[in-house]
């Protein structure tokens, strides 16, 4: 448990030092960008923080959900976009009381996301289409066709970019202060997923099929119903997330509105290694990251999109160093057994 | 007749960065690598490929910019996938995602304007281009499109008639056997990603060079993936994969031609949806094969 | 070699301090148990697997192999238990890979390169066509490509690691014969086995391994079976048959008229036709790849047969859901890290499988939540039941040895309590120990009168436990014998032949 803890540590301040590698050469001071950086994200802004770890957390709690358990999703991008465009047209067409709005808004959002999900899930289950393509495919479909709804059908008048008018606001996510109730709403979230997880005959399953499908079929489990039930829930998942960045933040379906956090989610969700409470670490982590990416370059001077860079430094260093150190300490604990064998 | 020529040009140009690209990934195929990372390679290479053509102001520079910068982004696959034994997978995600981000980064840094980007010429061939209607057809394309066709035929005699390929396609059978045979599957392995560089560096060099001049974040917008897509559905065959982007490449021209009659956001779809098509007719023909 | 030391972690010490000296021309004997450490000794030597300390010297000098091409270069071969060839490639393409006759530009030569392999064919009167593709000739006829492809090297250390376990016994005799011929030729033959039979009958000299250290080195012929058995296992051996006189109950599993053809329009299965009793045990034996596997799949339901039955207790269980069939059916694979087990998943969690379906026990709401506490509880009893060394459940079912491993997957499938048990090559890999174990369990089993099918490779295995034998041969069932009125011979036969020996 320590080692992994310190291979994960290891990992980050690597991916660390070659962003400041980056930064030295540019002539920039890496100490104080990444003091900013912190300083910013850690100390007055860090309810921002929390606000934005919950599509972080989210969509990588998706990817975590559907890679531990076999399906290789990576539509979270498109799942979060249709998620938010139901959400929307139930915000602009439902008239109903705040405590109803709420839950019906995050319904149609979760069921949005699931169709989309659900669409490469019958692809594969029916036609044997892999889902790793059609998700992709799914996402790029889902980007046309969100920027048609509201170019077109959904476009607000006179608006100069597209965009949605803005949803009623009994739809609009409660504020504590500047912190948004959709942290709550991604708070119960991982709960009950580590629960379904841990705890369930579903999770045991699921993750036990992601491990060995062939094993599992042969002991009577169900793989193929698994495969679209985790496909329908993970999509969900990435749809909540849609819903909840809209609800909480521009209240509007404006245009490029999700275009990097469901990307995050898969990053999340591989340096989690399918862990699902190291998903809503690493979710946190690079929500802190963000929002201390406009501290960096308030202070240092260290354009904003660096933070870019070192997530996937950061992916590529921690998942490769988890390999290499688990090899590295299994060949020590080989020479000291032969030390032992040689007295 | 006009609509003809002009849907054939469009397909060309559609095809023609798909194709590249695709024929890296066959490549790395039949090496028996896991290689998603073609968008992240053809997203680097156009960044390159529009710098090198802004600071020397020279259309070569720029696509051997390209295909260096296609090169290193190989580097990093091969860095972790090949030497550190990790997830090819996620290598190629993680790839991906850092060539998106760098390059988003360094564009915000480094102001080119697109009319100081000297794109790749077009040939004209002489004599040919007075030939109606063939001439229109074959003559005028970029210089990247003819560079294409010469790597299907090369990219096909590499892996079918030579030593190399022989080896390259043990290495996709079995490795171990290669490497007790006495040829490191390894060094197969690294040079077939390092050739995928060099034809996703030209894939990217047509699309800042040549679709249009100048880099726009994110520009390779999934044509990586479809041309995955392609290698998946014909099993990495040179030819199989000139032929589908060929189709690939119909469907986008076409979207191009529907733009009268319907949105420009669904036109835009095609190629994705046309991948899909293309996948499904796949699955239906193995379905069929295993139900008979 | 001398003081070889090779540790895998995290814990097992595969040789511990081994020396042995190999002369040139002679055939050297290398026997010993699964686990003794004779495979990596050679791959060592070969330059597969790194060796953690000592020396090997090469005609008195110092030598140490990264890779197996620098053992090749230096003239030391090696064919593998499975056979390292590219199916797809024709006999000539995989012997000429790595030395590759070429013409300008990097183009293959492709009239010289097949020139040369059947100058090599010729010179060794191996019986091969260069242009036959790999994936259609038999084994035996792979073997021989391994071997041309080394000769083909020029390589005068040939190392066979148990070339013979996927012969059959009629084969055997060629393969023997060649590898003397090559012998008197001046190549160094050194042969892995654990048949001591064959050692006898082969080799010139014997090294005996146990449990990675080295027993000793005798000449063939002053060695007798009894005591090269003995110098292997550290004490006597006994066969005896744990089988007692049993009047077999009613039936319990029953196929009929099953027939399966596989995707590409192969016929894998046809007129399988068998019954097994309760308190019988019925053995198929075969050479491997003549519808074992398809059969165990039809019976699990991993693939559909187009036609027949499978029942199973007077159900038919032919196309009922795998859940279904598994309250019928419990299933012992040959394959554990894939059809058996989870390895990476923690002990318990293996040990649970089917039963978290099946058992109320583990569950709570309607089958909904685990339980845990029972689940653990469980693992205690098959710990205690079937005797496996761990240390508790939560530990990964990786880091058991392959005899726990078995025994956990044993208790896992006994305990279902189904009234008919299909054992694929239960005792594959496993230890001398392990396998007493498992024959015992076995036996057990049929004293309580549960019916069993019992497919193995391993002959003797299946002449010490069956009532009676069946024998597959491609893809049908050509004989149904009681074992007392066979014998080896005979099984051998039909399994090579498909058809009775008539004199």
């Amino acid at each position: 448990m320590k080692r992994k803890i310190l291979i994960n540590l290891i990992g980050i301040l690597l991916a660390f030092l070659i962003g400041a590698i980056v930064m030295l050469i540019q002539g920039k001071d890496p100490i104080l960008a990444y003091a900013s950086l912190f300083e910013y994200s850690l100390g007055k802004k860090f309810v921002y923080t929390l606000n934005k770890s919950v599509p972080l957390v989210l969509t990588g709690l998706s990817a975590t959900v559907a890679f531990a358990s076999g399906p290789v999703n990576l539509g979270q991008p498109g799942q979060l976009l249709i998620g938010a465009l139901f959400a929307v047209i139930g915000g602009l067409y439902l008239k109903l009381p705040p405590f109803l709005m709420i839950p019906a808004l995050l319904l149609l959002a979760m069921i949005g996301g699931a169709l989309w999900s659900g669409i490469a899930a019958l692809c594969k289950h029916f036609f044997r289409m892999s889902e790793f393509i059609t998700t992709l495919m799914l996402n790029m479909i889902a980007d046309f066709l969100t920027l048609w709804a509201i170019s077109y059908p959904l476009f607000e008048k006179d608006a100069n970019h597209p965009q949605t008018p803005p949803i009623a606001t009994a739809a609009w996510m409660p504020e504590w202060g500047n912190l948004s109730s959709s942290v709550l709403v991604m708070v119960i979230a991982f709960g009950i997923i580590w629960w379904v997880m841990n705890r369930t005959t579903a999770g045991y399953e699921w993750r036990i099929s992601g491990q060995n499908s062939l094993f599992s079929r042969l002991g009577g489990v169900n793989v193929s119903k698994n495969y679209v039930l985790v496909m329908l829930l993970t999509g969900a998942l990435a749809g909540l997330a849609g819903g909840l960045v809209l609800m909480a933040g521009p209240h509007r379906f404006i245009k490029d509105m999700g275009a990097n956090y469901a990307w995050d989610g898969i990053m999340i969700a591989m340096v989690a290694n399918s862990g699902v409470f190291l998903t809503l670490i690493f979710g946190l982590f690079f929500a802190v990251l963000q929002t201390g990416a406009t501290g960096m370059q308030l202070t240092a001077l260290v354009p904003r999109e660096l933070i870019q860079v070192l997530q996937a430094v950061i992916v590529l260093i921690v998942v490769a160093g988890r390999g290499y150190f688990e090899t590295l300490f299994a060949r020590r604990e080989a020479r000291r057994k032969m030390k032992g064998l040689a007295k | 007749m006009k609509i003809i020529i002009g849907l054939i040009n469009g397909m060309l140009t559609s095809a023609t960065p798909i194709l590249l690209a695709a024929l890296g990934g066959s490549v790395t195929y039949y090496a028996g690598i896991f290689n998603i990372a073609m968008e992240g390679m053809m997203l680097g290479g156009a960044f390159f490929a529009a710098l090198g053509s802004y600071y020397f102001q020279s259309w070569v520079v720029g696509i051997l910019f390209a295909i260096l910068g296609a090169l290193v982004m190989a580097l990093i696959f091969i860095l972790f996938a090949v030497v550190l034994k990790m997830d090819e997978f996620i290598t190629g995600i993680g790839l991906n995602l850092l060539s998106l981000g760098l390059t988003t980064y360094l564009v915000r840094q480094i102001d080119m304007p697109v009319t100081e980007i000297v794109p790749i010429p077009r040939i004209h061939i002489p004599g040919l281009e007075q030939v109606p209607v063939v001439g229109e057809i074959l003559s005028g394309h970029n210089l990247v499109v003819y560079l294409t066709l010469l790597a299907v035929i090369i990219i096909h005699y590499l892996v079918f008639k030579t030593r190399y390929g022989l080896r390259l396609r043990a290495s996709g059978y079995n490795r171990t056997c290669l490497d007790t045979s006495g040829v490191s599957a390894n060094r197969i392995r690294v040079s077939s990603l390092l050739i995928c560089g060099v034809l996703c560096g030209l894939a990217g060099a047509f699309l800042s060079l040549g679709v249009v001049e100048g880099f726009t974040q994110g520009m390779s917008a999934g044509k990586g993936w479809i041309s995955l897509a392609a290698v998946i559905l014909v099993s990495g065959s040179p030819v199989g994969i000139a032929f589908i982007s060929l189709i690939f490449g119909f469907t986008d021209g076409l979207g191009l031609f529907l733009q009268q009659d319907l949105p420009p956001q669904f036109t835009a779809m095609v190629p994705y949806i046309a991948t899909l098509v293309a996948l499904f007719v796949y699955s239906m023909r193995l379905k069929k094969k295993f139900n008979a | 070699m001398t003081e070889m030391v090779k540790i895998f972690p995290p814990s097992l010490v595969a040789l511990d301090h081994v020396s042995v000296t190999f002369r040139e021309g002679e055939i050297h004997a290398i026997v010993g148990e699964n686990g003794a450490g004779k495979s990596t000794l050679m791959k060592i030597l070969y330059g597969m697997q790194p060796a953690d300390s000592g020396d090997i010297l090469l005609k008195g000098k110092p030598a140490r192999f990264t890779d197996p091409g620098e053992a090749i270069a230096n003239g030391i071969g090696m064919v593998h238990q499975e056979i390292l060839l590219i199916p797809e490639y024709t006999i000539w393409q995989n012997v000429v890979l790595g030395l590759e006759p070429v013409k300008f530009p990097n183009r293959l030569d492709v009239k010289k390169a097949r020139q040369q392999v059947r100058a090599k064919i010729d010179e060794f009167h191996f019986n091969l066509d260069p242009d036959a593709k790999v994936e259609d000739i038999s084994v035996a006829a792979r073997q021989k490509v391994e071997i041309l492809k080394l000769l083909f090297r020029n390589v005068s250390v040939l190392i066979m690691d148990e070339p013979t376990s996927v012969l059959t016994p009629q084969e055997i005799p060629q393969l023997f014969s060649e590898l003397k011929r090559l012998r008197d030729n001046g190549h160094t033959i050194l042969f892995i086995s654990h048949h001591l039979d064959e050692v006898l009958e082969l080799s010139d000299r014997i090294t005996v391994l146990r449990k990675g250290k080295f027993i000793g080195t005798l000449d063939a012929a002053k060695a007798t079976k009894a005591n090269l058995a003995q110098m292997m296992v550290g004490r006597e051996v006994i066969f005896e048959s744990l089988r007692l006189p049993q009047q077999p109950g009613n039936l319990v599993f029953e196929i009929t008229d099953l027939k399966y053809t596989d995707s590409d329009k192969r016929l894998k299965l046809s007129d399988i036709n068998l019954k097994v009793h309760s308190g019988e045990i019925v053995g198929i034996a075969g050479v491997e790849g003549n519808g074992q596997l398809e059969l165990v799949n039809a019976i699990m339901g991993l693939v559909e047969p187009q036609t027949g039955s499978i029942r199973c207790s007077d159900v038919d269980i032919t196309r009922l859901p795998i859940l279904e069939k598994r309250r019928k059916v419990a299933f012992v694979s040959q394959d554990r890290a894939n059809m058996g087990a989870c390895t990476p998943a923690k002990i318990t969690e293996n040990v649970i499988m089917t039963h978290h379906r099946l058992g109320k026990r583990f569950t709570r709401a309607a089958g909904t939540v685990l339980d845990y506490r029972q689940a653990v509880a469980f693992t205690g009893e098959v710990r205690q039941m079937f005797d496996v060394q761990m240390t508790n459940g939560e530990a990964p079912f990786k880091s058991l040895s392959g005899g726990n491993q078995q025994k956990i997957i044993l208790g896992r499938e006994l305990l279902l309590t189904a009234p008919f048990i299909l054992l694929d090559q239960p005792t594959r890999g496993l230890d001398v120990g392990s396998i007493e174990y498992v024959h015992r369990q076995i036996i057990a089993m049929r004293s309580s009168m549960r019916g069993m099918l019992l497919i193995s490779a391993d002959l003797e295995e299946l002449f010490r436990l069956s009532d009676r034998l069946l024998v597959m041969h491609r893809g049908r069932i050509v004989a149904d014998l009681r074992t007392e009125s066979t014998n080896i011979n005979e099984i051998g036969y039909l399994m090579l032949e498909g058809k009775a020996y008539e004199a």
